[in-house]
């Protein structure tokens, strides 16, 4: 009889993971674009690693027990480092989760975009993907140099 | 606080297969020592290090020499602390057999197989995950710095 109740559960529980799986799949990396509503005051940490205007931050929410973390990481900084006017931190709430709880974060890795003042543009949960990204920031950012050849001079 | 060395990433896969399997067997049989065997497992993952984990044994010996190496590394503190929180629950598993809550057992043995299996079938580390859920229930001690 026990073994007969531990075989519905096992299937249950299959089918339960193999949902939950294939939806954190599909959620991962998408963009939710956040309200203009100002902002209800950042953690300080938040506040301070902010770049200063006109550039557009992405602060990244780790904790020391995230895989996926390090991969955003090197995604968002590499992105940083070749778009003009971005800004990448990553900040590591292992020991202040406080500061993720502020700001409406459950899982990590999020990736919140602020402006200087610190209004939310977006926000990203899981690993982002990186030129999906940059298209839902492109008008947000600076407007760069000239399209077309890298512009000499200027 | 150092969790120790980088690892093999594939290392923590294969024991999210193996520790799928096991708990699946666990469940269908409800044969308590086989749960028991997987908490010490568990245990030794969390609190002896990855090095001496079981299934990592298993992997370095048995899977790594026949795939081709890889320079991949994976930090070892999310590990870690995962099997820490698989540690609860096959812990809570077993004591539930063991003491005919077997109801308990059951509940707790299928709670860590979900998050096993979704560590083998989608290499999502619920584990990790439940760090900031865990951490939200729990008071505001100590903020360093």
């Amino acid at each position: 009889m026990t073994g007969s109740t531990g075989l519905w559960v096992l299937a249950g529980t299959l089918v339960a993971g193999l949902v939950v799986g294939v939806l954190l799949h599909l959620r991962n990396g998408r963009i939710r674009t956040t309200d203009d509503s100002a902002p209800a005051g950042l953690p300080e940490p938040v506040a301070a690693a902010l770049a200063p205007a006109p550039a557009v931050t992405l602060v990244q929410i780790s904790t020391t027990f995230c895989a996926p973390c390090r991969h955003t990481r090197a995604i968002l900084s590499h992105l940083a480092e070749r778009t003009e006017g971005l800004a990448h931190v990553d900040l590591d709430v292992t020991d202040r989760p406080h500061v993720a709880q502020d700001l409406g974060v459950l899982r990590t890795p999020t990736t919140l975009a602020l402006t200087s003042s610190g209004r939310e543009l977006l926000r990203v949960s899981g690993v982002p993907k990186a030129q999906e990204l940059l298209s839902a920031l492109e008008p947000h950012l600076v407007p760069r140099v000239e399209r077309g050849s890298h512009s000499q001079g200027g | 606080m150092s969790a120790g060395p980088a690892v093999d990433p594939r290392g923590p896969r294969f024991a999210a297969v193996v520790t799928t399997v096991v708990l699946a067997v666990v469940l269908v049989t409800g044969w308590w020592p086989l749960l028991a065997a997987q908490t010490v497992v568990f245990a030794i993952g969390a609190f002896a290090g990855l090095r001496l984990a079981p299934y990592s044994v298993l992997y370095r010996v048995l899977v790594a020499p026949r795939l081709k190496p890889t320079s991949e590394r994976e930090d070892a503190a999310p590990l870690r602390f995962a099997q820490a929180v698989g540690f609860v629950f096959a812990l809570v598993g077993t004591i539930g057999y063991v003491s005919g809550v077997t109801a308990l057992g059951i509940v707790a043995t299928a709670f860590a197989l979900f998050a096993a299996f979704l560590n083998a079938a989608f290499d999502f580390c619920l584990g990790c995950e439940m760090y900031l859920l865990v951490r939200r229930f729990t008071p505001r001690t100590e903020q360093a710095s």
